[in-house]
């Protein structure tokens, strides 16, 4: 068994056939972790064998952790100056849930400052890079998260997904992400970004892999009123037939007739694109085009900025270095808040909320926000309405490979504004939505995505599951002659 | 284009002020993001829909009648990670006078 490329499964065969045990199992993790120091993917590294047994799927099983979850007593700062010294005193849902599994923290990830952004630029450690290539980016915001199992260093790691944060990341880093329906995991710890688009989901090296590590974290948490009741077992949907199965792509967005030709990298991942369709249809699923109104799609990235900013800069203005963060200086509480801000909040987070101010201004609320929000509710009924002749959305991951660092701007731009960012759907609707690695282009992964229906969650990984099969891309590796 | 005074203005109001080129950054920002949502605005009929604020239509299922828990920190978790303290409160200025 090689540690590296191997995924959940592997690993708990090997345990239970007492091949190795879970103390080589976390020194081998931790091994890897600091030898790779240089992708940035950690935080904060655990350097002790921590374990509660028990008698889950995920016992002794090592995982990395995104740093905007709370975790008692480690060191937990959402990779902001704000927050660089904040030592929670409670374990969110999920941690909580993980430990009790038995698995193995191996450490905290590095995110985009407060998880508002999609570069893995813009923490306060420095950059994160990508394994696959380390003149490039492996995306946000759960960049550390995506990179420690591109890497090999962790057979599975927790991010979160707001607009695409974990999506994108694993695809730009060959991994499967996956983020459930709204609510099935509590967001009970997580540092909130924008509490009606946040979701809880997980990075793996296999489509099964994410099913279990899912079925693990999920469920009813009353700590969260807006998680929900667990259904079934996903890892038993794994295995269903999928012939007959229908999927959608949108036909304008995915013609490379539509674009630059001289974009040859948007060209070929295209066509890569519509290689796949013709693989999915070999597995007797039936893969439509459909049009999806042009000025709905136009408005997907300013209606997730619009309500995106607007919930950060409320949900974000407990951090006033009084309670907890680097205190401010000042002769009144007004000047020490005002100071800690200033200094605390990097020109990007800052940007951010301004823009989240704006609009929530009574002058602005009802053309700015009020009108996201609209859209928000014509995309999802659109996609509802789909669903019922449709079991799942199928469309690139990203247009691009993961970009080069002088590329890679978290700066507003109008380039490619559909195929960019049309995974902000899956927060919009809450719905399920899983990337898996798709293949190569310029030697850099690439991947598609498939959304399904709210609670479809189990279908979704069923007819990923087969694509990832048939696609034979199960278990790339950075570094790896996969290419 | 929007005034780099109203945008100080509304950074002061989040109690926090950037640089002078940092505003120049967000005024350019600014721009390309009121442009793309004057295309909502022009979505017909925008007006007459409900806006949507949660992912589901439908709350019911969220189980708000099983509020029957209560975690409570203590009171030296609170304080633990405050700066500065006195007895078992967090110590700040003087705020009145």
């Amino acid at each position: 068994m090689e540690y590296r490329k191997s995924t959940i499964l592997d690993l708990r065969k090997s345990l239970d056939n007492n091949e190795i045990t879970g103390e080589q199992l976390f020194e081998e993790a931790n091994k890897l972790a600091h030898n790779y120091q240089n992708i940035n993917s950690f935080v904060t590294i655990i350097d002790k064998y921590n374990h509660r047994k028990s008698n889950s799927i995920l016992d002794n099983i090592p995982y990395a952790l995104k740093d905007n979850f709370s975790t008692r007593g480690i060191l937990s700062t959402a990779c902001s100056n704000i927050l660089k010294d904040y030592v929670p005193v409670y374990d969110a849902t999920v941690y909580k849930k993980l430990k009790d599994s038995g698995a193995l923290l191996v450490g905290k990830t590095t995110l985009d400052e407060l998880a508002m952004g999609g570069t893995g630029t813009t923490g306060n450690t420095g950059i994160v890079k990508n394994p696959w290539d380390e003149t490039r980016a492996i995306g946000g915001s759960s960049a550390g998260s995506a990179s420690c199992v591109a890497l090999g260093i962790t057979p599975f790691s927790i991010g979160s997904d707001t607009g695409d944060s974990i999506r994108k990341p694993a695809a730009y880093g060959g991994v499967v992400g996956f983020k459930p329906t709204y609510g099935l995991i509590s967001r009970y710890g997580l540092f909130a970004f924008a509490s009606s688009l946040d979701h809880v989901g997980c990075f793996t090296r296999s489509v099964l892999d994410a099913a279990i590590v899912t079925d693990i974290i999920k469920g009813y948490d009353h700590h969260d009123m807006t998680s929900l009741k667990s259904v079934g077992k996903l890892q038993d949907s794994i295995n269903d037939e999928v012939k007959g199965r229908k999927l959608f792509y949108f036909k304008d967005v995915c013609d490379p007739n539509n674009y630059d030709k001289n974009d040859s990298e948007l060209i070929e991942v295209l066509n890569k694109f519509n290689e796949t369709i013709d693989k999915v249809k070999e597995l007797g699923i039936i893969v439509e085009e459909v049009e999806f109104p042009k000025e709905l799609l136009m408005a997907l990235y300013p209606t997730y900025m619009a309500i995106s900013c607007a919930e950060a800069t409320s949900n974000n203005s407990n951090l006033t270095g009084i309670q907890f963060g680097p205190r401010g200086e000042g002769n009144s509480i007004e000047e020490i808040m005002f100071d800690a801000r200033t200094k605390g909040f990097s020109e990007f987070i800052k940007r951010r909320f301004v823009l989240g101010s704006y609009i929530l201004q009574k002058e602005n609320q009802e053309k700015l926000f009020k009108n996201a929000q609209r859209v928000r509710r014509l995309v999802v009924d659109r996609m509802v309405e789909l669903f019922k002749t449709y079991d799942g959305l199928i469309m690139p991951t990203s247009g691009t490979i993961a970009p080069h660092f002088e590329d890679s701007s978290d700066k507003l731009s109008d380039k490619y504004l559909i195929l960019e960012n049309h995974l902000v759907i899956g927060n919009f609707g809450g719905f399920p939505s899983i990337s898996i690695p798709s293949g190569f282009v310029n030697k850099m992964p690439i991947s598609i995505n498939i959304t399904g229906n709210q609670n479809n969650d189990g279908l979704v990984l069923n007819i990923a599951n087969k694509i990832e099969e048939k696609l034979g891309y199960k278990g790339i590796i950075a570094g790896d002659d996969n290419v | 284009m929007i005034e780099k005074e109203k945008l100080k203005k509304y950074a002061n109001k989040l109690m926090f002020d950037m640089k002078d080129e940092e505003y120049e950054t967000l005024q350019e920002e600014f721009s390309i993001i009121l442009k793309q949502m004057d295309l909502i605005g022009q979505i017909e009929g925008i007006e007459k829909v409900e806006p949507m604020t949660f992912p589901y239509a439908n709350n019911s299922s969220l189980g708000l009648d099983e509020f029957d828990e209560r975690d409570v920190l203590t009171v030296d978790e609170v304080i633990e990670n405050a700066k500065s303290t006195a007895k078992d409160q967090v110590k700040v200025p003087k705020v009145v006078d």
